[in-house]
C-alpha cells in the first residue's frame, strides 16, 4: 500500500480515535492491515475478485452525522444505522444494543475479535469500525424478530460495521440485516459479524444486500457453534457494484447444524463473490447449502464453497447444491463446490449446475396469456424458490418479495453464445 | 370462428403441413386424427404460436383477426387455448400462481377487473370440483412430480379457469386410464357452449366416445385427406389409417418433428 493511501487510513483512525475505545488495539490492527495490504488475485481465495478499485479510491470515515432516512415498514423491531452509526432515536429491541456503547463491557471484550481471522478486511474493520449490532440473548430466552438496517448516504465514505451476536444456551433469535443506500452512491460497506451460538441455541439470519450500483460491499460472518445449536442463514444479494461475502462456520460440537442458503442476482455490471467455509470439527454435525445464482448483462457471479470434515468427525452429513442461470453471453459464473473429507464414515454430496432459461417453458406460460417478460420473471422467481425456504418458516416472504420482484432482471431475449 | 386456408408450414427446410383448409364454427367440436408424423401436433402448435415453425404459405383467420400475426400471449388473451401434449414442469412456481397470473392477464385484455387472491380462489375451487381435483393441487409446483394423468387434468383445469373461445386439445387423451379419460372428457364437455369451439387432436377414437365431434378430419402427409362426421372415427378405429394413405411409403419415412 503506497504512503499516500497509508496516511489516509492513519488519518481516518485519528479522526475517530477520540470517540472510540481500545485505540491501542485499533492501531495494531491498522498497522497489520497497512503492512500486508489488500488481498490480490494471486491468492487462491481472491482469484476471481480484484480489489484494485477499492485500493485506488480515496475513502474517508463518514463526516455526516447519521441522518433520518426514508424507511420502509419492517415486520419487527428495527435498529437503524446511518453511515455506520446508530441513528438518533432508533428504537431498540430487547437484547439488541449499540456495540460501540458496550465496547468496554467485560463480556464484549472477552469475545470481540476472537472469532474473526487476521484477514486484511477484518484488520481494517477492527481498526476503523464505529458501531454495529450487539445482540446478546440470555440463556433460554427468545428474542423477537429484529431488523437491523444499514443505510449509506455519504459519497466515498468507508463504513466499517462491526456486529457481535451471542446466543446463550437454548436462546433463539431471528435477525434480518438490510444493507441499502441512496441510488448510485459510491461508498464502501465492510462488515465483520462474529456469532457465538451456545448449546441448543438457534439463530435464523437473513441478510439482504441491496447496495447502490456504485457501492463496494465486503463482509465476513464467522460462526462458532456449540452442541445441538442451529444456524440458518439466507444471504440475498441483489445490489452493489462489487460484493464479496465470506461466511465461515465452525461446527465445534456434535449435533451442531448449519444451513447456509443464498440467492444472488448479478446483472448489469455487478460482481458478486460468495465464499463459504464449513468446518465439521465434531462427529454428528450437519451442514446444508442451497444456493441459486442468476447472472445477466455483464454481471459476474462466483460461488466458492468449501466443506471440511475433520478427522474424527464421523457421521458428518454435508450437502451442497449450487444451481445457476447464465442469461447473457457477456455474463460469467464460476462455481467451485469443494468437499475435503478426512473421516471415513460420512455422508457428503454436492451438485452444481449452470444453465439457461428454457424457452419451451417461456412459451408454455405465454400460451396462457402471460407476456414474455412476466413469464421470464415468473421462471426466475421459481428458479430461486428452493434457496428461499427460510421465508416460509419465518413469515418473511411478505417483506422480502417486493425486493425480489424489483431485483429480477427484465430480460430482453439475449442470444447466448 | 377459425378459418384456415392453404396453410403450409415448415421446420427448417422440411415441409410439415402442405396445404391445410379447415373451417371451425362457434359451437362445433372438430376432431383431427391421423397417424404419427402426419402433422397433427404441428398444426396445434402453430395455432398457439410456438416459435420454430415457418409458415410458408396460407392464412389463419380467428374471430376476424390474422391469428398468425399475434404473439402467443395475445392469442391466449383473445381466447385461444392449447392443452399441451407434453405439459411443461415449472419448478418453484405454484399452480395457483400460474393460474391467477394467467387469468388476470386474460381478464385485463377483456377489460375486466383483476381478481384478488380470495375471489380467485372462489373461481378456481369450482373448477377443481368439476375435475375432481383436490385443492392441494393449487399449491404444488406446476406439473412438477405430477403423474401423466395429473398433468393432463391440470391442462384441463387451466382451460376451465381461462374459459377460452377456441380450445385445442393436443393428444390430451394419450396415456390416460379410462377413469382419467372420463374426468377429462367431463371437463371438456362442461366447457362446450354455442360460443365456443373445440379442436381435439387425437390418435385414437376412444376419446370421441365421450366427447362427440361434429366433424372428423384425417390428416396425413400434411394435408386433410378425408373429412366426415363422427362415424368416420369409428371407421378409422375399425380399419386403421392405411386405406387413407395414398403414398404410404413416403409417410412412413416421415417422423414427427419438433423444432
Amino acid at each position: 500500500m503506497n504512503t499516500q493511501t497509508a496516511s489516509r487510513y492513519r488519518q481516518a483512525l485519528d479522526t475517530i480515535s477520540a470517540s472510540v475505545d481500545q485505540v491501542g488495539v485499533r492501531h495494531q490492527a491498522l498497522e497489520r492491515f497497512l503492512a500486508n495490504g489488500l488481498p490480490s488475485p494471486r491468492e487462491e481465495d481472491w482469484k476471481y475478485t480484484a480489489l484494485d478499485a477499492l485500493e485506488r479510491a480515496e475513502w474517508h470515515v463518514p463526516e455526516h452525522a447519521p441522518e433520518a432516512m426514508a424507511t420502509e415498514a419492517y415486520p419487527g423491531a428495527v435498529m437503524t444505522f446511518g453511515n455506520g452509526r446508530l441513528t438518533q432515536g432508533s428504537p431498540q429491541a430487547a437484547h439488541a444494543h449499540s456495540l460501540a456503547a458496550h465496547a468496554d463491557d467485560a463480556r464484549v471484550r472477552q469475545t470481540l475479535g476472537t472469532l474473526a481471522s487476521n484477514a486484511a478486511l477484518v484488520q481494517v474493520n477492527s481498526a476503523l469500525w464505529q458501531d454495529g449490532l450487539l445482540l446478546h440473548v440470555p440463556s433460554g430466552q427468545h428474542a423477537s424478530p429484529l431488523f437491523v438496517v444499514h443505510h449509506a448516504s455519504e459519497a466515498n465514505a468507508m463504513l466499517h460495521v462491526r456486529n457481535l451476536i451471542v446466543l446463550e444456551a437454548g436462546a433463539e433469535a431471528l435477525l434480518v440485516e438490510h444493507y441499502h443506500s441512496m441510488p448510485g452512491l459510491p461508498y464502501w460497506h465492510n462488515f465483520v459479524t462474529e456469532i457465538v451460538l451456545g448449546e441448543g441455541a438457534r439463530l435464523t439470519h437473513l441478510r439482504l444486500t441491496e447496495e447502490s450500483a456504485a457501492a463496494t460491499h465486503t463482509g465476513l460472518a464467522v460462526v462458532q457453534q456449540a452442541r445441538d445449536s442451529h444456524y440458518h442463514a439466507l444471504s440475498v444479494t441483489v445490489g452493489g457494484r462489487l460484493v464479496r461475502h465470506d461466511t465461515w462456520v465452525n461446527l465445534n460440537e456434535s449435533g451442531a447444524e448449519c444451513q447456509l442458503d443464498g440467492l444472488f442476482i448479478a446483472d448489469a455490471q455487478r460482481h458478486i463473490d460468495q465464499h463459504l467455509h464449513v468446518e465439521h470439527a465434531a462427529p454428528h454435525t450437519t451442514s446444508r447449502q442451497t444456493w441459486r445464482g442468476i447472472v445477466a448483462g455483464r454481471g459476474r457471479g462466483i460461488f466458492d464453497a468449501r466443506v471440511v470434515v475433520q478427522p474424527g468427525a464421523q457421521k458428518a452429513d454435508a450437502q451442497q447444491s449450487s444451481r445457476n442461470l447464465l442469461l447473457s453471453p457477456h455474463a460469467e459464473i464460476d462455481v467451485k463446490p469443494q468437499l475435503e473429507i478426512y473421516a471415513d464414515d460420512v455422508k457428503c454430496g454436492h451438485g452444481a449446475t449452470v444453465g439457461q432459461l428454457d424457452e419451451a417453458q417461456v412459451f408454455y406460460l405465454r400460451s396462457r396469456g402471460i407476456d414474455a417478460d412476466a413469464a421470464r420473471a415468473l421462471l426466475l422467481r421459481g428458479f430461486a424458490e428452493e434457496a428461499l425456504g427460510m421465508l416460509k418458516d419465518t413469515g418473511l416472504a411478505g417483506w422480502l418479495e417486493p425486493h425480489l420482484a424489483a431485483a429480477l432482471p427484465v430480460l430482453n431475449r439475449e442470444p447466448t453464445a | 370462428m377459425l378459418k384456415i386456408r392453404n396453410l403450409h408450414v415448415s421446420i427448417g427446410d422440411s415441409p410439415i403441413l402442405a396445404g391445410i383448409d379447415l373451417d371451425v364454427k362457434a359451437g362445433e367440436v372438430h376432431a383431427i386424427m391421423g397417424p404419427n408424423g402426419s402433422g397433427k401436433s404441428t398444426l396445434a402448435q402453430v395455432l398457439a404460436g410456438r416459435e420454430g415453425y415457418t409458415v410458408t404459405a396460407g392464412s389463419v383467420r380467428y374471430l376476424e383477426q390474422d391469428l398468425l400475426a399475434l404473439e402467443p400471449e395475445q392469442r391466449a388473451r383473445a381466447g385461444v387455448f392449447l392443452a399441451f401434449q407434453y405439459p411443461l414442469e415449472i419448478p418453484g412456481v405454484a399452480n395457483v400462481q400460474l393460474l391467477r397470473t394467467a387469468l388476470n392477464s386474460v381478464r385485463r385484455q377483456r377489460g375486466e377487473s383483476e381478481l384478488d387472491a380470495m375471489d380467485f380462489l372462489d373461481v378456481v375451487k369450482g373448477k377443481l370440483a368439476l375435475l375432481g381435483m383436490d385443492e392441494s393441487f393449487l399449491y404444488r409446483a406446476v406439473n412438477e412430480g405430477f403423474s401423466g394423468g395429473e398433468k393432463k387434468r391440470n391442462e384441463i383445469l387451466q382451460m376451465a379457469v381461462l374459459e377460452p373461445h377456441l380450445a385445442i386439445l393436443d393428444e390430451t387423451d394419450s396415456g390416460l386410464d379410462i377413469d382419467a379419460l372420463k374426468t377429462v372428457a367431463n371437463g371438456v364437455n362442461a366447457l362446450k357452449s354455442p360460443e365456443r369451439a373445440i379442436i381435439l387432436v387425437t390418435h385414437y377414437q376412444r376419446l370421441l366416445n365421450y366427447i362427440v365431434p361434429d366433424q372428423v378430419h384425417v390428416l396425413a402427409g400434411g394435408r386433410i385427406v378425408r373429412s366426415g362426421d363422427a362415424s368416420l372415427a369409428l371407421e378409422l378405429e375399425d380399419k386403421g389409417y392405411a386405406w387413407l394413405l395414398p403414398e404410404a411409403g413416403t409417410l412412413e419415412a416421415q417422423e414427427e418433428r419438433r423444432p
